[in-house]
């Protein structure tokens, strides 16, 4: 069934790319929920998409692996339409939580070999090569443990790691997240971020809708701001700016500012802080983004010390 | 004694009547798998109203009773989708309207002709008259639905589980869904003659609820539920021949038996289960020193 790959795709392959151009989307009721979206998406990415609840993140992501179809404009992904695109498993998607039936009779090994059924017979029996995949892909989430219990029977973040898994199992080389964070704890998604970035590595592209904004500058390397058209993409260092968050934001952003706040200064660089539910998004005194560690962003450090030198 | 107990199978009419009705019990049983997961029972009962004006017809101008049905089917499965395209109605409300009318212009349509066919054994039934051409338009279906869901089934699990899946895979979501819809109108029409179009909705439910508390695997599910459904319609038609009473009634009686000693003793999901489950979960939590 699988059909051979073509001259066309092999060099698709090469030039692994999303590219979204001028999409509108609107639903039965009228609703136009997206107008005009442009933006490009190239292999070894991550990309996060951000805006306010019914800015047109879901609706995006539902265009993008077909499901609606654009009124105007199009989506191709390695030069191939959507559908084909589909039938060579390129796309895959892991799930929100609520769109999933958690009392289905299927154990977390039967969902994981459901990311194979594309390359399988007409039959759908599994294959040696199928089982290998499926129980590295378990094994690379750390759910191998858990792969004879029913679905339902797992923790959220657990529920996440496992259609995680599947998406590995698909070998998809665009992986679509909507709100993969949702309902996971720090060390789930630190683990996570890990496997998004060994991914990128492989020259993958991962699109990650996302509310928790403190997170983006940390794994994401584009940034796409909706609502209900493209505000911004490109970079996240360019992208995520305090300017175009206001703007895609509005008001609706918790702001905690130093200089408003109680903090003084004896308190020096020691304030700590502390969140449970979102990574904190920390703007620096010209509005760039700061970062949680210093490790790894050694350039920046020294970049913003010099420019603190020059002046 | 033996030989009272072996009678049933020296009549033609009953060793037909028996296997005929395991063979439908088999095909729902399968069938009722994805009806209870997919929360498809309205639709169950609502196609096997729905096929009656189609059988009526078919009876009427000497077709084969499977081809009206399955047109009947049909009409009312788009004639619900359009309903509910075109408004906001929850679904129940718009299977509720459509199957009463077809089922409704069904009633019409045979006390307008009541010589072509008995009311009676469209609503209740008519296992132990059935006529050969019936048997083997019965027969063949249960052949071909089998065969469909042999090869399809776990394309059909993947698309009641996770539809977006499916799509995302390129899988024809569409095709898949009208399989579906197709398998269990026809089946409908086979449990139909078994036990009359009240009752169908329970050979489409109860072994699927059944085998649903016994077990976490669907390919064990499919099992389970073929096997119940077979051998309770088996028993239940022969038990019939020494009541004297409905193949139907005896036949479903028995399935609701079966639900109900799993709804109690299930390994897992049973009420005594759970309970000492619950148990024993109290008695470590209790145990563990402060
Ligand atoms: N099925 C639908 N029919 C009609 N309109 C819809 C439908 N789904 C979404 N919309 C509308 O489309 C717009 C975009 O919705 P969408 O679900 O894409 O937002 P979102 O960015 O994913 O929001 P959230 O952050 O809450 O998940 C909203 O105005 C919404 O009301
Ligand atoms: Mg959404």
């Amino acid at each position: 069934m699988n059909p051979a790959p073509t001259n066309s795709t092999v060099a698709a392959g090469l030039r692994n790319e999303v590219l979204v151009s001028d999409v509108t989307v609107s639903y039965n009721n009228g609703t136009v929920a997206v107008y005009d979206a442009t933006f490009r998406l190239q292999a070894g990415s991550i990309c996060a998409l951000v805006g306010v609840n019914g800015s047109g993140k879901s609706t995006l992501f539902k265009t993008i692996m077909g499901f609606l179809k654009p009124a105007q404009g199009s989506v191709t992904i390695g030069g191939e339409t959507i559908a084909s695109a589909q039938r060579l498993n390129w796309v895959a998607y892991v799930p929100q939580s609520e769109e999933v039936d958690w009392s289905f009779p299927v154990s977390v090994w039967d969902v994981v070999m459901m990311g194979r059924y594309g390359y399988m017979s007409f039959l759908r029996i599994p294959g040696a090569a199928d089982r290998r995949l499926v129980e590295a892909s378990l094994r690379r989430v750390e759910m191998w443990d858990f792969r004879e219990r029913q679905i339902g029977e797992l923790s959220g973040g657990q529920k996440k790691r496992v259609f995680l898994a599947r998406a590995l199992a698909q070998q998809g080389r665009v992986i679509l997240l909507d709100e993969p964070f949702t309902g996971v704890d720090v060390k789930t998604e630190a683990a996570i971020v890990e496997l998004l970035r060994e991914l990128r590595a492989a020259g993958n592209i991962m699109l990650v809708s996302t509310h928790n904004l403190g997170s983006v500058p940390e794994f994401c390397d584009q940034t796409v701001i909706i609502n209900r058209t493209v505000l911004a993409a490109g970079p996240t260092v360019e992208v995520f700016t305090e300017q175009n968050l206001a703007r895609a934001f509005g008001g609706v952003l918790r702001h905690f500012r130093f200089d408003e706040s109680t903090i003084q200064k004896h308190d020096g660089r020691t304030v700590t802080v502390l969140t449970d539910d979102e990574r904190p998004l920390v703007f620096g005194k010209d509005g760039h983004v700061e970062y949680s560690q210093r490790n790894g962003r050694e350039e920046v450090v020294k970049q913003r010390a010099e420019q603190e030198d020059d002046e | 004694m033996m030989d009272a107990l072996a009678v049933p199978f020296h009549y033609d009419y009953m060793l037909k009547a028996m296997w005929v009705s395991a063979l439908i019990g088999s095909v729902c049983g399968c069938l009722s798998c994805f009806v209870t997961l997919k929360g498809w029972s309205l639709m169950g009962d609502a196609l096997s109203h729905a096929v009656v004006p189609g059988v009526a017809l078919a009876y009427l101008v000497g077709a084969p009773f499977a081809v009206g049905a399955f047109f009947a089917g049909l009409l009312a499965a788009v004639g619900m989708g359009f309903v509910k395209t075109k408004t906001s109605l929850r679904e129940d409300a718009v299977i509720g309207i459509v199957f009463t009318t077809f089922f409704a212009a069904g009633l019409l349509l045979i006390s307008l002709f009541p010589s072509s066919v008995s009311l009676k054994s469209i609503v209740f039934g008519n296992l132990l008259g059935i006529s050969d051409a019936d048997v083997s338009q019965v027969v063949l279906i249960a052949l071909g639905s089998l065969l469909v869901l042999g090869l399809r089934w776990r394309d059909l699990v993947l698309f009641c589980f996770d539809p977006n899946q499916a799509r995302a895979l390129g899988l024809n979501v569409r095709l898949l869904n009208f399989t579906l819809l197709t398998l269990l109108s026809v089946t409908a029409v086979a449990a139909l003659q078994a036990v009359g179009a009240c009752l169908v909705v329970a050979m489409l439910v109860t072994p699927g609820a059944t085998a649903y508390l016994l077990t976490d695997r669907f390919g064990r599910m499919l099992g389970l539920a073929a096997g119940m459904g077979a051998g309770t319609s088996f028993i239940g038609a022969y038990a019939s021949y020494f009541l004297d009473g409905s193949t139907g009634g005896c036949i479903v009686l028995l399935q609701t038996l079966v639900f109900l000693l799993a709804l109690v003793w299930a390994p897992k999901h049973g009420l005594l289960a759970s309970r000492s489950k619950r148990l024993q979960a109290l008695k470590a939590a209790l145990g563990r020193p402060a």
